[in-house]
């Protein structure tokens, strides 16, 4: 499961690997290719396999989400962007809903004394004066304390204008994708375009194949990936092939000792003794969900702080304990 | 000389708070008392509640306040408290229930002010299977107690005819509940069926009595509810508290108690304490079979 082959993504990376599923190049060019000639942004280079085979380790079982904590239920909110996917001269218009959300907080400081928050200032590091937002300009630090200055719209006048358009380039094997280079899911609804949008679900679930390509979101293009996912296409941003570090970097990496064949058999037994299906249900986060706790029972009115009854005070319901434990316990 | 007192800490794992919090202003009882009074009741309560699916009435500030039901254990549930889970058709979604199998989770519930505990008429082991059925008999005004009281008796005659033993309680509000256990085996559509089938013989021989739920509201009349013997429905468990004025209590009650005079509010967090003979001891001893 690997991006593989485009310099773009994987540099010094292709011919390391040792990928077992690998089928002669002759048939990977064959399948993979008929959609466009252009430059690769992301070519597949392996595997002219079926995507999912036999053998392969199941996929990941994403549990259904418990109704209240949906991020997004039912209704749609407002699209985040909307435009269409084009695949040579074909669109199929969709609508880009966002599927994840952070579930982190973030706590406001505040002057202990009074409990009114803070505010952060602009202040120039030289008069020590607070600046206001109309007297400022971006900076560039080229060399330390020296800055290419710019004005906003020197800035804009570079940025990609989006075009609506998502467009789809090549498709790959989904499992030849690696997650590595992954970023964040949106959801895409059929904006009117309900039998090409279905069209393409089906096509690409039945053929195992994701669609890869361009987005403009905001000021910035990303390399996407779209897929299907419990029968919705689900674009996936992924990072620029220069913010992601090849393990190659690490020459550490380069002299491994090849296993022994009796450490190999015993690796094998112990990790097909714990294989299971993945349920990201048992991985709570247990730190957001004991300060959410705290923060209701401050609501609440309650102290946090551990306090224990004083025994005098409790002293009716001790006696009951102590009498009802040895009912219990002589039962 | 000096008792080493043994400390709280030694007797429950369950962290106490705000024990003098008021949970019935109308009596200025506080979360302490009733804790104590769930302790006291726990061998009598417990085996009725063991392993049955709970409902958590909770009443945070006390009754009058805001309250809520809850079926699912809360957040930082501790670990002695036993879950059971299970996919709810109603709610869409697993929902996962608290089994109060020990004291320490009687006393967390307390603590948590569920002052009423509701249970299901199955048990988490043979959850689609009932084991209880629960005639539900509610007076409308101007019919009073006395007269729920008549018609409880009269239920009792028609299931002791059919050879069937039943346990009465004062459901803590203004009725009465009678409750027969069963043999293992049974489906909800059967005991309903049963349950409803009395209910119309009786409605159809005595005045005043209604089986049929549009009449359920109509003045002076009693209404046996057989629609409460349905998956997921639950009852108000022997000995649990009610959030009402008089911190009364459903209090199970042997046939011979069930007499004129007697009011739900006579069995109350102060009374219900004392130490006589439990009339539902036993019931699960007898299992039994619905005549058909």
């Amino acid at each position: 499961m690997k991006i593989h082959g485009g310099e773009f993504l994987t540099p010094g990376r292709q011919s390391g690997d040792k990928s077992g599923h690998r089928s002669p190049q002759g048939r990977t060019r064959k399948d993979v290719t008929g959609v466009s000639g252009q430059e690769p942004v992301l070519a597949t280079g392996i595997s002219g396999e079926p995507a999912i085979k036999k053998d392969q380790p199941k996929a990941l079982v994403i549990p259904k989400p418990r109704p209240d904590e949906r991020a997004h239920t039912g209704k749609a909110g407002r699209p985040f962007w909307s435009g269409s996917i084009t695949i040579g001269l074909v669109n199929v218009p969709v609508r880009l809903h966002t599927m994840v959300r952070d579930r982190s907080f973030s706590f406001r400081l505040l002057h202990r004394e009074d409990g009114q928050p803070l505010r952060y200032d602009r202040v120039c590091t030289k008069d020590g004066r607070v600046i206001p937002w109309a007297d400022t300009v971006k900076g560039y630090e080229v060399r330390k304390g020296e800055y290419v200055v710019f004005e906003p719209e020197e800035l804009k006048a570079v940025m990609p204008e989006s075009d609506r358009k998502i467009r789809i380039e090549k498709f790959v094997y989904y499992l030849s994708l690696d997650p590595t280079y992954f970023e964040t899911p949106y959801i895409l609804l059929p904006d009117r375009s309900e039998e090409a949008y279905s069209l393409l679900v089906t096509v690409l679930q039945d053929l195992g194949r994701a669609a890869v390509g361009t987005i403009t979101l905001r000021t910035k293009e990303y390399p996407v990936v779209v897929h299907v996912y419990e029968g919705a296409l689900v674009l996936t941003t992924l990072r620029h092939a220069d913010e992601v570090t090849s393990p190659h970097a690490f020459e550490q990496l380069h002299s491994l000792p090849v296993p022994k064949a009796s450490e190999l058999a015993l690796a094998k037994r112990i990790i097909t003794e714990l294989s299971g299906d993945f349920s990201l249900a048992d991985y709570p986060d247990r730190y957001q969900e004991a300060v959410m706790g705290l923060i209701e029972k401050k609501l609440a009115g309650e102290k946090i702080v551990r306090e224990e009854p004083h025994p005098e005070e409790a002293k009716e319901l001790m006696q009951a304990l102590q009498e009802t434990i040895a009912t219990l316990a002589g039962k | 000389m000096t008792k080493e007192e043994p400390s709280l800490r030694d007797l429950t794992r369950v962290h106490l708070t705000n024990l003098n919090r008021v949970m019935y202003p109308a009596l200025n009882i506080t979360k302490q008392e009733v804790i104590t009074y769930y302790i006291r009741m726990a061998p009598r309560i417990l085996p009725f509640l063991h392993n049955r699916p709970l409902t958590m009435h909770r009443y945070p500030a006390g009754v009058g306040r805001e309250d809520f039901y809850e079926k699912d254990a809360p957040q930082g549930t501790p670990d002695y408290v036993d879950i059971f889970t299970r996919y709810s058709e109603t709610a869409d979604r697993e929902v996962h229930f608290v089994l109060c199998n020990n004291l320490d989770t009687l006393i967390w519930l307390a603590n948590l002010a569920s002052l009423e505990l509701h249970v299901t008429l199955s048990s988490a082991a043979t959850y689609d299977s009932p084991d209880l059925v629960l005639f539900d008999i509610d007076p409308e005004p101007p019919l009073s107690f006395d007269d729920t009281i008549d018609v409880a008796h009269i239920v009792h005659g028609q299931l002791e005819e059919a050879g069937m033993r039943s346990y009465v309680k004062t459901s803590g509000k203004k009725g009465l509940h009678i409750v027969v256990p069963l043999a293992a085996g049974y489906r909800f559509e059967e005991i309903r069926a049963f349950a409803h089938t009395l209910g119309k013989k009786i409605a159809l021989d005595t005045k005043g009595v209604v089986s049929e739920f549009p009449h359920s509201q109509d003045p002076g009349t009693i209404f046996i509810d057989y629609l409460q013997n349905a998956h997921g429905k639950t009852m108000a468990a022997p000995y649990s508290l009610r959030a009402t004025d008089g911190a009364t209590v459903s209090a199970p009650l042997s046939w011979d108690q069930l007499k004129h005079g007697i009011r739900p509010e006579d069995f109350n967090i102060r009374t219900v304490l004392s130490g006589n003979e439990d009339p539902w001891r036993g019931i699960f001893d007898t299992r039994q079979t619905i005549g058909r």
